[in-house]
């Protein structure tokens, strides 16, 4: 791991001693990370107890013994094992085919010099500040006329770039040394083979960390197949399935069942994230939060 | 040493250019064409009727569809300005934790702090549901043994809203701790040194240098969370669908509910077209009030 490390110095932090002061910002810090874990323990623990502990008044906090019937149950009311799949596979075509279309644009910007470059950057960038709600009807519109409602390609077509990639990628490009590119030219390698063969490799932390955004927020992601899947529940993603258990579910009141749906829809990215977290904290300094 | 390679440039730029152009700058521009028309989002472009400026009369009308716009635009304001009160303070106290903290441990505590910004919105929404519940959640069970009486929660007008806030604010405020670490690690330890031979206090050094030079990262941040606030979509469609009487109507679900699913297209864009404008106000005003604070950094 350590030859995937940015080029830049570490934090400089001076050595631990416990006083009283570093005891108080310790203890703080252990009180937000209990309010952040708070809700997920609670997740994880409901998905662990019987139905009649889980209506409980006032609730009990830990299930007497608990047991994994809700995941089996899970699956019986909605197909959530088909929604991780189609979740899979949205989460992972955007994120490749956004390293991608990222990687070439951001070489673009970075290494060459063309008429409008700035322009035409400022434009693109400009599309990251758009809420997609502002574009979602005449989307929905333009999927549809193109034969992509109902199905996982409508997912996935429209999210194919992506704005911040194109940003990352340019920011950590222009920083790979211009010889590194000329020598791989003058030994006659294509542009595409200097990019994906010379390039890429060299901005590892930076494809690490866009990895992490796009999968994490493709995975998430709510309205946009919401409107484009149209009911189509063979292709919902987990979201979306797991959304609809909660309507199925009102009746029977069997909160278990989806607190088990939502720890399973909530496992990939954080998992994801405890891989590569350096990365994302490394990146967004990097990319020049400073202005 | 940078080439001019103009055909090289048009290969590498297509996919990303095309896709931007096509999945993102096409629908905007006819997202502004569309609210000068009359159009169901059933039927092509084409059958588009051009009424002027009508549909933003009836938004600014007192009828129904006036009145519900209006809620749904005050929501969202109220909305965002109070999630952006309690966030960029509160990840500016946690980043200071974070990057001061040096205590062994601090990496776990650290990971589970920023991980919230990774669990899905439909998943906080489920959990805080059920965490807000009158009778069955623990946070009204919590706020018993300090004496304090059980709250509604989602289940009143007067308490919905907020209570959407603070599950926003749970979900978001690791990554805005992240960026506000990211900006404390740009200030040289060297100035906060040159501080303390001077006598300064913690906190005059956090006033006098921390907060001035935080400065362009809390511009950031502040317009990074405005844009998140008004995007607030998951928990309004899975557990209020907007109510109690219209408490939690927000923007992005009431345009979705009006142009998708009521199919009213050209209304629709026309509230899209005025959430666009009131943005790009509140981000111009955001940069005065930055600059205006701040004359040297600006």
């Amino acid at each position: 791991m350590t030859a995937l490390a940015l080029d830049r110095p570490r934090l400089e932090r001076p050595q631990f001693r416990a006083t009283p002061a570093t005891a108080l910002l310790t203890l703080l810090l252990i009180l937000a990370a209990a309010i952040a874990a708070f809700p997920l323990a609670w997740m994880i623990l409901t998905s662990l107890k019987t139905p009649q502990e889980t209506m409980q008044v006032p609730p009990i906090w830990l299930p007497a013994s608990p047991n994994l019937d809700a995941y089996t149950q899970v699956a019986d009311v909605v197909n959530l094992g088909r929604s991780f799949v189609n979740s899979a596979i949205i989460a992972l075509t955007t994120t490749v085919a956004i390293i991608v279309t990222s990687l070439m644009a951001g070489y673009a910007f970075a290494k060459y010099r063309f008429r409008y470059r700035n322009a035409l950057f400022a434009v693109l960038i400009a599309t990251m500040f758009l809420p997609p709600i502002v574009t979602l009807i005449p989307l929905y519109r333009i999927a549809g006329s193109l034969g992509l409602d109902g199905n996982l390609a409508g997912v996935i077509v429209p999210n194919l770039a992506n704005a911040f990639g194109i940003f990352l990628m340019r920011q950590f490009i222009a920083g790979v040394p211009d010889e590194l590119i000329e020598a791989a030219r003058l030994d006659g390698a294509s542009e595409i083979r200097v990019l994906f063969g010379i390039v890429a490799p060299s901005v590892l932390p930076a494809i690490a960390a866009l990895t992490l955004f796009a999968f994490v927020y493709h995975w998430n992601s709510y309205l946009w197949p919401l409107t484009i899947l149209q009911g189509n529940s063979d292709q919902y993603p987990i979201v979306i399935s797991l959304s609809r258990l909660l309507s199925y579910n009102r009746g029977a009141m069997n909160t278990g069942l989806v607190m088990a749906g939502a720890t399973m829809a909530v496992l990939p990215p954080v998992l994801l994230f405890i891989i590569l977290q350096r990365f994302f904290v490394d990146s967004i300094v990097a990319s020049g939060v400073k202005g | 040493m940078q080439r001019s390679h103009q055909l090289s440039a048009a290969v590498m730029l297509a996919p990303a250019t095309g896709l931007l152009a096509t999945f993102i700058i096409l629908p905007m521009l006819l997202t502004i064409w569309l609210s000068f028309h009359s159009w169901s989002s059933q039927t092509g472009f084409e059958t588009a009727q051009f009424i002027g400026l009508q549909n933003f009369f009836d938004l600014a009308s007192s009828s129904s569809v006036g009145r519900d716009f209006k809620t749904a635009l005050g929501n969202t304001a109220f909305y965002t300005v109070l999630s952006v009160a309690i966030i960029l303070p509160l990840s500016v106290g946690l980043g200071l934790l974070v990057h001061q903290t040096i205590a062994p441990g601090g990496v776990v505590l650290r990971t589970i702090l920023f991980s919230t910004y990774m669990v899905p919105m439909i998943a906080v929404s489920l959990v805080f549901s059920k965490l807000y519940s009158p009778t069955e959640g623990p946070l009204n069970q919590m706020l018993g043994w300090i004496g304090v009486p059980p709250q509604t929660w989602l289940s009143a007008p007067q308490t919905a809203l907020v209570s959407i806030v603070l599950l926003n604010v749970w979900q978001q405020v690791g990554y805005f701790t992240v960026l506000a670490v990211a900006g404390l690690t740009q200030i040289p330890q060297s100035l906060f040194d040159a501080a303390k031979v001077d006598g300064a206090n913690a906190l005059q050094r956090f006033t006098s240098i921390t907060l001035p030079l935080l400065g362009n990262t809390l511009l950031f941040s502040a317009v990074i969370a405005v844009i998140n606030a008004v995007q607030v979509f998951e928990p309004v469609a899975l557990i209020t669908q907007g109510g109690p009487v219209n408490a939690t109507n927000v923007l992005t679900y009431h345009i979705r509910r009006v142009g998708i699913e009521r199919a009213q297209g050209g209304l629709g864009s026309a509230m899209a077209v005025t959430l666009m404008l009131a943005l790009i106000v509140a981000i111009t005003a955001l940069f005065a009030l930055a600059r205006a604070r701040s004359p040297r950094s600006a």
